[in-house]
């Protein structure tokens, strides 16, 4: 129980938000959970502090009355007498952890309690399990995103087991999917008969949780709510009082019918990608932004948000092009044109006062500026020190800094987390004036600014762009099913650390080893190519030093010189027998891995990434590891670590002369730097065009069927000619800028003897050098020349191979279908959509459809194309993971059941028909594989297919071309059909199977199926209306959602779009008709 | 630079004490042994350590560098007919270098292997006064703090065209030192008050009875170490100088 007992409190000095409370009297229940609600200072935090001690044990001031937690008064006790009973979470994420690593965090309290360690172990493991924080154990804090790191801040109290639980806005940074589960743990919390007090400004998510409401007002308890009575506020009534929504599905956004929502884009970024440490961390294939839109950047915690908008803005390590308003800029030159307004914007203000802030570096006059901090409401503060401001006044000051000086694109990284709604609104409508001449971006996971300011959707999932959509009226129904839909499955991903070779080598498997031998291999041979000069400097010694050179006693150095040339040639193959056997072994590993990896994707993302990207995934990019393996680790290493010995072997000579040498090679990587340095802003232009070569490429010769039957368009020829003639000058215009530095790079590195030969010489006249030594170095100097060259050039591929390797890693590093292994009992076969939501790209396919495909019936479903009915279809046969909603098969969620039992229960037919270069009899067979010959042969009789196949020249044994190429599409389609019946699966979907079959087979079919429905459950699409007019259901589609259900007969009657295509059928039937009675 | 201090992939675990003995050693090490082989032995010591102790690639780098080091100095101190100036000169910078050299080290392998729990387990452990314990652990917390810090306000520069090349430094060097210390210090002034303030509430103060999830024991390895690095010490400072091996090389 909490008792407080006339408490006041007001602070000393500038501590905290607000003024203070006054006079406050409650008392909560043990069990009761209550919710502090208001707007900004009024009181909230402050209350949350009085109850866990802060106030006044350690924020000081006018502490008047006492507050209880039971039978111990909290406002004397110790602090870490109180955190016995009561347990806090605190509003600022990165400031509340004392550790550094997660499982430090989370038994901390504990430890500070003095349980015992064993004890300690078995609560972090609930505390593990409970709250499904296992990806997050035993990491670094410091790599969390906000939202992770306040789910270690719930877990770490929950592992403390308080009494009491105190949380301050616990949700101000949390995703959808994580509210989720803090409304779950806290609901398990209440139930364990825990005591539970919230501050905070989001009330949606506690509505079902919370028995009190009490609404605070500038220090004062104004009022008490049951949950009822606030759940009753209109929007009105909450705005009064600044208060958030309550029902996030009354999330409404005011229109502007003449709103443009297509305008010309003012970003541009192609092939994003940035990995971090080995992890890919952004896979991006394009992206635009309109100009002067508000673009919500919305997504899962740790899902690429921030790390995708520091790249746009150019602070954020990224490969890939980005075009402001259509000039790709370097990342210096984005960061000059964009800004961002930083969750922790104290780090942003560098200035003693507001106005200095507005105007440092920029050249705006002094009363322009004035004007921008009036329009920011901040005239008033001109004078003051930005720091002690509010928060949501220091915000503006950063917008008036970012005005001022011209920006182009304005980041804001959550800017409304903890704003209360006058806060959020006023952000809001400032946002949504700007619109008309700055672009903005924010990144947010408020769905009430979402709806009061922004044009655009952009939804990044796993650091890929799940979808791009404007806020039209569309939009707004899936931005509020993207808030309210019901899912609270944790993201959050273990990352592991590897570099280039690191990531390769986990693939070597047990060849590993072959790599290293292979290491030692080549460093022997390098080393004995080094030999050989040792013998000649010996030779040439024996000349200088007078002696007579004789075959006799020059025999041991040509010795030298020939054996250590022949061993090096000897152990080089030896080494590159070893790596290349490692390396195709490894490749063996790596296509095998990949063909696991394919297996468990949805369909739809293999047909999103086409034959052509997969085929040149196992192919090319694959091939590429092999040079890293049998070429880069083991030359390049043995190369550098040679080099290196000769460098050192070089200084012992004559340090001099080396350190010569090392000014000459510095010289030479400083010019490769500024090589690469120079390159790279450059590379984003040569990079986009080659892209748009690739496309228009493809564009031509794809149309080329087009352009040859019409007209010769011109258009389309001059659009290649120009991509090709924006290669050439892109590509040309990069290596102009490289030329210069490359040649001297090479210069320098091919060359060193070329510089040391006169130094040598200019030191031996002066007497520092002896003519021996000098003869050494010079040898040695030879001797360098080759494996620099060797290893600059391996070096010069690394960051190709590693663009590759990732290439191939991340193509297939997608989000896996949701399937689970519960064991499938089969009673019925129906199906089930309830509410089903999803969008391929862009727009919804979905929206929210629900119906019952009963068992024992034939179900249709028709509409328009586009409908979405052939959606529907793959869906069923689980091509695709639903966005939302849920699916059912047989009473079971399709998410949980495995595939293959899937693949039993479900047979398919879709529009696209691929049969195998096999006979026609095996591919039939295909349908189940054991049956025998006979079987086969009476389904195809079944499907009307008989006859032909025998018309063909071997029969049943004629070999199909790969796609098919020798049978009509009818005909393709009437087996496909066969291989349904052969199958006898108790589910079948059949999309558009007679769409094209003459009318003769097409009765022979629909007979057919007539005959096999009876004790199945059956899913037909069709655009010939006639042949599903006996359906059992007719389901109408419309644009994504069912406008009509029901007989052919009721919808005749009812349903208006039913009548329309049914009408539309006949006539065009009579249509035929007539012209044939005309003849 | 990462201040994430984990020895989760050692192959031995150190007790943190024992770690700062080893920081002790090296201080006692440095001062008192003027023999260029027993530094140069010692720091390879410490390599090692450090590598066993989770940081192989780390300490293979950092005895890369003192092997180049030494390199250079032995064969510069060995080399003939050239200029006294620059022996000199790169003589002594090698010295500071080595005599920097295992200070850091152990500092590192403190900081890099040390999880602030096993830190304060194992000194509350020894009864150490929680008073002297606590700051050296939020020492440890403020590393990666002010590390993240700095990464945040070096972005809002690159906005504010606030320039941090080295010309721009040089030529203004009190505003740069400005623009750098005044987004740290107000930042960094909030994020540690709350921190101190979330601390209390969690529970720690300077008169209770922790206990510790993580036992840290001092066990075999440890006292090798120790014994291992007693005797160094004695070797060095009583007979190493008796010796009088300061140009052993």
């Amino acid at each position: 129980m909490i008792r407080f007992e006339d408490a006041s409190f007001h602070y000393g000095g500038e501590n905290g938000t607000g003024e203070g409370v006054d006079h406050i009297n409650l008392t909560i229940c043990d069990g009761e959970v209550v919710v502090l609600c208001g707007a900004s200072g009024c009181g909230k935090t402050t209350i949350t502090r009085m109850i866990n001690g802060l106030a006044p044990k350690y924020y000081k001031g006018m502490m008047e009355g006492a507050v209880w937690v039971n039978d111990i008064c909290v406002t004397e006790s110790e602090l870490s007498e109180t955190s016995r009973l009561v347990g806090s979470v605190f509003q600022n994420p990165k400031s509340q952890f004392f550790n550094i690593d997660t499982t430090g965090e989370l038994a901390f309290g504990c430890e500070n309690q003095g349980v015992p360690g064993e004890m300690i172990g078995e609560r972090l493991k609930k505390t593990e399990t409970e709250m499904r924080l296992g990806p997050l154990m035993g990491r670094n804090i410091f790599e969390l995103s906000g939202g992770e790191k306040q789910q270690i801040a719930c877990g770490s109290v929950y592992t403390t087991d308080p009494m009491v639980y105190v949380l301050d806005e616990p949700s101000s940074n949390l995703d959808r999917k994580a509210i989720q589960r803090l409304h779950d743990i806290l609901m398990k919390i209440k139930k364990e008969g825990k005591t539970i007090v919230i501050s905070e400004h989001r009330l949606y998510y506690l509505m079902d949780l919370a028995d009190r409401f009490i609404y605070l007002e500038d220090g004062i308890i104004q009022k008490s709510y049951s949950n009822k009575e606030i759940a009753e506020l209109t929007d009105r009534d909450l705005a009064e009082k600044g208060l958030r929504l309550t029902d996030l599905s009354e999330l409404k956004r005011e229109y502007d019918k003449n709103e443009k929502l297509l305008r010309e884009p003012i970003l541009e970024a192609v092939d994003l990608n940035c990995a971090k440490g080995g992890n890919q961390i952004l896979d991006i294939a394009r992206l635009i932004l309109p100009k002067n839109s508000v673009t919500a950047i919305i997504g899962d915690n740790g899902s690429g948000k921030s790390t995708l908008s520091e790249a746009l803005c150019g602070i954020g390590s990224c490969d890939g092009s980005i075009a402001y308003d259509g000039v790709y800029l370097s990342a210096k030159e984005r960061a000059e044109r964009s800004f961002m307004v930083m969750q922790d914007v104290n780090r942003q203000l560098f200035s003693d006062s507001v106005i200095e802030e507005v105007m440092m570096n920029t050249s705006v006059t002094r009363e322009k500026a004035e004007q921008i901090l009036e329009k920011l409401g901040l005239k008033e503060v001109i004078d003051r020190h930005p720091a002690s401001l509010s928060g949501g006044q220091k915000q503006r000051v950063a917008i008036a800094s970012a005005l001022s000086a011209g920006k182009e694109i304005i980041f804001y990284d959550e800017p409304t987390s903890g704003l209360d709604r006058g806060g959020m609104e006023r952000f809001g409508n400032l946002l949504k004036d700007m619109g008309e001449e700055i672009t903005s971006v924010i990144i947010t996971h408020d769905p009430e600014l979402i709806l009061r300011c922004c044009t655009h959707i952009l939804h990044i999932e796993n650091g890929r762009i799940q979808a791009f959509y404007p806020l039209n009226e569309d939009g707004v129904t899936r931005i509020r099913s993207y808030f309210t839909s019901e899912n609270d499955e944790n993201t959050s991903k273990t990352r592991k650390k590897y570099g280039v070779m690191g990531r390769v080598l986990k693939y070597t498997g047990k060849w590993k080893k072959y790599v290293f031998a292979a290491l030692v291999f080549m460093i022997a041979g390098a080393l004995c190519g080094i030999v050989p000069y040792l013998g000649i400097y010996d030779l040439l010694c024996k000349i200088v030093g007078g002696g007579t050179v004789t075959l006799e006693n020059s025999m041991v150095d040509i010795g030298i010189v020939l054996g250590f040339g022949i061993l090096n040639a000897v152990f080089y193959t030896i080494g590159l027998q070893f790596s290349h056997r490692a390396a195709y072994h490894t490749l063996e590993n790596i296509r095998i891995s990949l063909q696991e990896k394919l297996d468990n994707q949805p369909i739809g993302t293999i047909h999103d990434l086409g034959i052509g990207s997969i085929k040149k995934l196992f192919n090319d990019d694959i091939e590429s590891v092999e040079v890293m393996l049998a070429h880069v680790i083991p030359e390049g290493l043995s190369d550098i670590l040679v080099g290196g010995a000769v460098f050192l072997a070089l200084i012992a000579v004559d340090w001099q002369m080396g350190l010569f040498s090392i000014i000459i090679l510095l010289f030479g990587i400083g010019a490769s730097r500024q090589m690469y340095e120079v390159g790279m802003d450059r590379m984003g232009s040569y990079f986009a065009s080659a892209k748009r070569l690739n496309n228009t490429i493809i564009e031509y010769v794809s149309g080329m069927e087009v352009v040859r039957i019409f007209n010769r368009d011109a258009g389309s020829e001059e659009r290649f000619e120009k991509s090709v003639y924006d290669y050439r000058d892109f590509g040309l215009a990069w290596y102009k800028v490289c030329w210069p530095w490359m040649a001297l790079y090479g210069g320098l590195f091919a060359n060193i003897i070329l510089y040391s030969l006169p130094l040598g010489a200019f030191l031996v006249l002066m007497g520092h050098l002896t003519m021996t030594r000098y003869i050494l170095a010079l040898c040695l100097s030879f001797a360098l020349s080759p494996v620099l060259i060797s290893a600059l050039a391996l070096i010069g591929t690394l960051p190709r191979v590693d663009y590759k390797i990732q290439s191939v890693e991340k193509a297939l590093d997608r989000p896996l279908l949701k399937c689970g292994n519960e064991p499938f009992d089969v009673h019925e076969h129906s199906i089930e959509f309830e509410n089903v939501r999803f969008a391929y790209k862009g727009d919804e396919a979905l929206k929210g459809i629900s119906f019952k495909a009963k068992e024992g019936e034939m179900t249709a479903l028709i509409g328009a194309s586009g409908s979405g009915k052939s959606t529907i279809a793959r869906l069923i046969a689980h091509y695709y993971d639903h966005d939302s909603g849920v699916i059912r098969i047989g009473g079971h969620d399709i998410r949980q059941i495995s595939l293959s039992d899937l693949e039993k229960e479900v047979a398919y037919v879709s529009q696209e028909l691929f049969l195998f270069n096999k006979s026609i009899l095996e591919n039939i067979r295909i349908g189940r594989q054991d049956a025998s010959d006979e079987e086969v042969k009476a389904a195809a009789i079944k499907a009307g297919c008989d006859e032909f196949i025998r018309e063909l020249d071997g029969g049943y044994d004629t070999i199909v071309g790969t796609a098919g190429n020798k049978l009509s599409g009818g005909q393709k389609q009437r087996i496909a059909f066969a291989r349904v019946l052969l199958k006898d699966a108790p589910i079948i979907v059949l999309d558009e199977v007679t769409a094209f079959i003459d009318p003769e087979n097409e009765k022979k079919m629909n007979d057919a199926i007539q005959e096999i429905i009876r004790d199945k459950t059956v899913i037909v699409i069709a655009h010939k209306l006639s042949s599903i007019a006996k359906a059992d259901k007719i389901i109408v589609l419309d644009k994504g959602s069912i406008v009509g259900t029901g007989k052919h007969k009721d919808l005749m009657k009812h349903c208006e779009m039913y009548r329309t295509l049914w009408n539309a059928a006949t006539e065009s039937r009579n249509w035929t008709l007539r012209r044939q009675q005309y003849k | 630079m990462d201040f994430y201090g984990s020895d989760e992939r050692g192959l031995i675990k150190l007790d943190p004490r024992t770690k700062f003995f080893i920081f002790l050693a090296s201080g006692i090490m440095t001062f008192r042994s003027y023999s260029d082989v027993g530094t140069a032995l010692y720091s390879v010591l410490l390599c090692i350590i450090f590598a066993l102790c989770g940081k192989p690639i780390q300490a293979l780098k950092a005895s890369l560098l003192l092997g180049l080091v030494l390199f250079f100095r032995v064969v510069l101190q060995n080399s003939q007919g050239a200029p006294e100036v620059i022996v000199l000169l790169i003589t002594a910078l090698t010295t500071v270098f080595m005599f920097g050299f295992p200070t850091v080290m152990s500092l590192l392998l403190i900081v890099k292997t040390t999880r602030i729990s096993q830190f304060l387990s194992a000194f509350q452990a020894m009864h150490f006064p929680v008073k002297v314990i606590i700051p050296i652990a939020v020492f440890f917390r403020f590393l990666p703090t002010v590390t993240d810090e700095w990464n945040g306000v070096r972005k809002a520069m690159a906005f504010r065209g606030i320039s941090l090349r080295p010309v721009q430094i040089i030529l203004n060097p009190w505003k740069t030192i400005e623009y750098i210390l005044i987004p740290m210090l107000f930042s960094s002034m909030a994020v540690m008050e709350e921190l101190a303030s979330a601390t209390m509430a969690r529970g720690m103060d300077v008169d209770i009875k922790r206990t510790s999830y993580e036992q840290v024991k001092f066990g075999i390895t440890d006292l090798v170490m120790v014994i291992l690095l007693i005797g160094a010490i004695i070797f060095t400072t009583i007979l190493g100088n008796s010796v009088k091996g300061g140009t052993v090389l």
